[in-house]
């Protein structure tokens, strides 16, 4: 089956942070749990200049999703179009997937006392509509979709940018 | 505070999508979080909010939005707002209240305000707003105007749309440094001088990114390597307080080389051997030495910017916080002249409304222009005698000097302010919080129009609950070529009230009428402000937006708005007032090089008034999601002072200046980003979760810390950025 994903370019991200806001509007979610989250990387001196990147970090959908193993409860699945999502009816709240997993993507949720984390906004894109936090984005950095396709029109995109600067 | 707070709001809220929106309402509106005025679609089910979206067929934004905007109905919703007027029932600052009727309200300040007229005349009635997210700016002109008085304004005219406004009024006649003038969509070469536009525009920023990305070249003036700075082809690391000399650098090698637009310049530029001559005394070694920027990055953004055509320059308030504000953005409206990039596609665009509209501004100068007396009347404003340009008939914004209002209570000088309409939280957005703090304990009469109870609304007579804008219809009027109704969403909470409802509810009491064209209410007043376009407010509802087109280069047809209808190099109304007509540079005063003994003492060059993604001015603390993404106010330092400081990321650290005694502190965040002699504080920091009547900003608001004197310059701005400082660590960490 097709793999759908977020692909998210770090050049055009400008951390404003919009995504956030969006994806706790969509989700309803407390203080406390980002399942998306801007990481700031730098400033650090890099090649005689300054560089600084920002990064929407949130679930990455793992080929072999480490949570999945983890999580006793049998409570995390990975869908056939690569969705990796949690049935927080069976979550128990015991945070081993916290654990298990390599991007802190997870979040524990005080109120509900459950992990949630990124659905790729399953209940919006599963009916044709965008995932709240590429919507809010204001540079195009975050797109949704079928992944391979997205990253040949991504490369050929960065590659004109490049030239277009030389 | 935040989690309880949170859950509460949240209770109003339901995850919407496919199957919510089916059900939901969506009602069509222009936020008002800041000043882009984005498209939106508010999502509303049984008359409630349930989530704010951007609007994707709005020219602006084309549907994304921003945090502001997004958590807009956290401030509607908020347990916190003021929902009924107040009374004051103890001392000032006692924080006793009691709930009065409306009725009660209106009529105690109709009487106030008669008594006034009778004694002391209008002059001695004063109101100050800032960028609430209401329609205050409307109100509050229309209410001091129609009592009489011209003593309405923004409370930062001096160092916040004031210099830019009148430097580039006096140069070419209308203002294009903002955002949408600064024409980045059709632009190949951008300046970024001294603003951040992805955390508090972000819609602009986006037009700027999104340039960069299909090949604009970019270019950042500023302090700090903000997340604009760090996509850019050069960032020039400027000192603070020294751009004017940068920008006069820059137009010495523009002009010594012979890169300016000479067709241009010969037919439409007067003053240019004058200018030519000035720039000399600035050579770009000189100005290195100044401003701390490599010569070579001087030349390059120089010949970069001369030599792309369509550029643009976006300049934002740290120049007009400086010590040479107006000269400086003098020299930065020169570049934009002798390069021919003004109201150029892609340059620096004057704004156009659609035929037979006023914009609010435009009415209101139209309105003093045709008013009998309305030149004596304004020569009367405070401060119209001390900063002409500023303060009196031909200046662009007609606004009170705010130190001269705040002295003018304190001293009685030129005469006293009795009654004080204040619709901001002053007291934070003021340098020298204590002289303000003491002004505003002292005015006879104290009426806060506010959404929130704030340390300024503490020291109130009487409070008055306003509604925001999701809560009012409005004009959405500001900037570009084109104009939206903003028309309410839902209906006020408790008994706040449209504050043009209030502004003709006082009217009606105290026996006058409003002054700009006739209109008895609000919906009048929406509805006749669109008269000349043979439209009502409801007609505007059904567009997204009005739009006029650009004409571009209307010079051709009529000339700049300037007295000579040509670009003022050498302006001769700066002459006229006594002002050196042409660009020059002060050095920052006290600072390391004019004042070195004092900066044995105060090591550092401070800069102020950072700002946040989160957070428009004093805005915005109470709102969790936002409080979530900024929960303390920073002081960045760079990483090298921090350890010869024994600073280490997130210790509180104390901050003290040779203005003002006493010391504020603010939690450290190291970032190379900073130059190591320099260190950036946050400004108009409370909280609101701390006990009142202070809620805490006494311990972390920068401005505390700065002088409120006025410079002896033509806008008497009060200088926020390029100060000294020392720094320690606090013993609490």
């Amino acid at each position: 089956m097709t793999q759908r994903n977020l692909l998210i370019d770090s050049e055009l991200c400008v951390g404003c942070q919009a995504c956030e806001i969006a994806c706790k509007q969509e989700h309803n979610l407390p203080v406390g749990p980002r399942w998306i989250r801007v990481v700031q990387v730098g400033p650090r001196p890099a090649g005689g200049r300054l560089v600084m990147s920002f990064h929407p970090t949130r679930c990455m959908n793992c080929g072999k999703p480490p949570c999945v193993d983890a999580c006793p409860e049998g409570a995390i699945t990975k869908r056939a179009d690569g969705n990796v999502l949690i049935n927080e009816a069976l979550c128990t709240g015991c945070m081993a997937c916290i654990e298990a997993c390599p991007f802190d993507a997870p979040q524990f949720n005080q109120e509900t006392n459950t992990v949630g984390m990124c659905t790729l906004c399953a209940h919006r894109t599963d009916y044709g509509l965008m995932p709240a936090c590429s919507l809010a984005c204001p540079t195009g950095a975050i797109q949704f979709g079928e992944i391979n396709s997205l990253i040949e029109k991504k490369r050929a995109e960065r590659a004109a940018r490049t030239l277009s600067r030389i | 505070m935040a989690i309880e707070l949170d859950a509460l709001l949240r209770q109003q809220m339901e995850p919407t999508g496919l199957y919510g929106q089916a059900e939901a309402e969506v009602v069509r509106t222009v936020c008002q979080s800041c000043h882009c005025g984005c498209g939106v679609l508010v999502h509303l089910r049984e008359g409630r909010i349930i989530k704010i979206e951007g609007n994707p067929e709005h020219p602006l934004n084309e549907g994304i939005i921003c945090p502001k905007g997004m958590t807009s109905w956290q401030v509607v919703y908020h347990p916190d707002r003021l929902k009924y007027p107040l009374k004051r029932a103890g001392a000032r600052g006692e924080n006793r209240w009691q709930r009065i009727s409306w009725d009660e309200a209106l009529d105690t300040i109709a009487e106030k305000l008669k008594d006034i007229l009778k004694t002391d005349g209008p002059m001695a009635i004063a109101g100050t707003f800032g960028g609430k997210p209401t329609r205050i700016r409307n109100a509050m002109h229309s209410l001091i105007n129609s009592l009489g008085s011209p003593n309405s304004g923004y409370s930062d005219a001096s160092f916040c749309w004031g210099p830019y406004p009148v430097a580039e009024v006096n140069t070419y006649g209308g203002y294009t440094f903002t955002e949408m003038n600064a024409d980045a969509r059709n632009s190949n070469c951008i300046i970024v001088w001294g603003g951040n536009p992805t955390q508090s525009h972000p819609t602009y920023g986006r037009l700027i990114s999104n340039a960069r990305a299909r090949g604009a070249k970019l270019v950042v003036v500023d302090p700090r390597f903000t997340a604009i700075a760090s996509k850019a082809d050069v960032w020039l690391q400027v000192r603070p307080g020294t751009d004017a000399a940068l920008a006069l650098g820059m137009l010495n090698v523009i002009i010594n080389e012979g890169l300016y637009d000479k067709e241009f310049v010969d037919r439409w530029c007067l003053g240019f051997e004058e200018l030519k001559e000035r720039v000399q005394q600035y050579p770009v070694e000189k100005v290195a030495e100044i401003t701390w920027v490599p010569a070579e990055d001087i030349v390059r953004v120089a010949r970069m910017y001369a030599s792309t055509r369509p550029a643009t320059i976006y300049a934002r308030v740290a120049v007009e916080t400086h010590l040479d504000s107006t000269q400086g953005m003098r020299a930065l409206a020169c570049l934009v002249a002798v390069t021919g990039n003004i109201d150029v596609k892609g340059g620096n665009v004057f704004s156009v409304y659609p035929r037979g509209f006023y914009s609010f501004h435009g009415q209101r100068r139209k309105w003093w222009r045709e008013k009998a007396n309305g030149d004596a009347e304004q020569e009367q404003r405070l401060g119209a005698r001390e900063f002409p340009l500023l303060c009196g008939p031909n200046s662009p914004i007609g606004s009170p000097h705010p130190t001269t209002m705040v002295r003018s209570v304190l001293t009685g000088k030129p005469y006293p302010i009795k009654a004080w309409f204040v619709a901001n939280n002053l007291l934070l957005c003021l340098p020298n919080s204590s002289e303000v703090y003491q002004a505003l304990k002292k005015v006879d009469f104290l009426v806060v129009w506010e959404l929130f109870m704030t340390p300024t609304a503490q020291l109130a007579d009487i409070i008055l609950p306003a509604a925001h804008w999701l809560e009012t219809n409005n004009i959405m009027d500001a900037y570009s070529n084109y104009i939206a109704a903003r028309p309410r969403a839902i209906e006020p909470v408790g008994e706040a009230w449209d504050e043009m409802k209030i502004v003709f509810e006082i009217l009606d009491r105290v026996g006058k009428e409003f002054c700009y064209f006739p209109a008895r209410n609000a919906d009048e007043y929406d509805d006749n402000r669109l008269k000349g376009l043979g439209m009502t407010f409801n007609d505007l509802k059904e567009m997204t937006v009005l739009s006029a087109p650009i004409p571009y280069k209307r010079y051709e047809q009529e000339g700049f708005q300037t007295p000579s209808g040509k670009v003022e190099l050498y302006s001769g109304t700066f002459e006229k007032y006594g002002y050196d007509p042409l660009p020059h540079y002060v050095e920052p005063k006290p600072g390391p090089v004019s004042t070195p003994e004092l900066a044995r003492d105060y090591p550092l060059v401070l800069t102020t008034g950072a700002i946040r993604v989160s957070y428009m001015h004093s805005e915005g603390r109470a709102i969790p999601w936002l409080r979530e993404l900024a929960p303390d106010p920073e002081i960045e330092i760079h990483p090298d002072t921090a350890a010869q400081l024994g600073i280490r990321q997130g210790d509180w650290v104390w901050i003290e200046t040779p203005n003002v005694d006493g010391r504020i502190k603010q939690k450290a965040r190291l970032t190379s980003g900073i130059d190591s002699r320099v260190v950036c504080c946050e400004a108009h920091w409370w909280f609101p979760e701390k006990p009142a009547p202070d809620y805490g900003h006494w311990e972390v608001n920068i401005n505390k810390m700065l002088s409120g004197d006025p410079t002896p310059t033509e806008t008497g701005t009060i200088v926020l950025r390029g100060l000294l400082c020392r720094i320690y660590k606090a013993e609490e960490n």
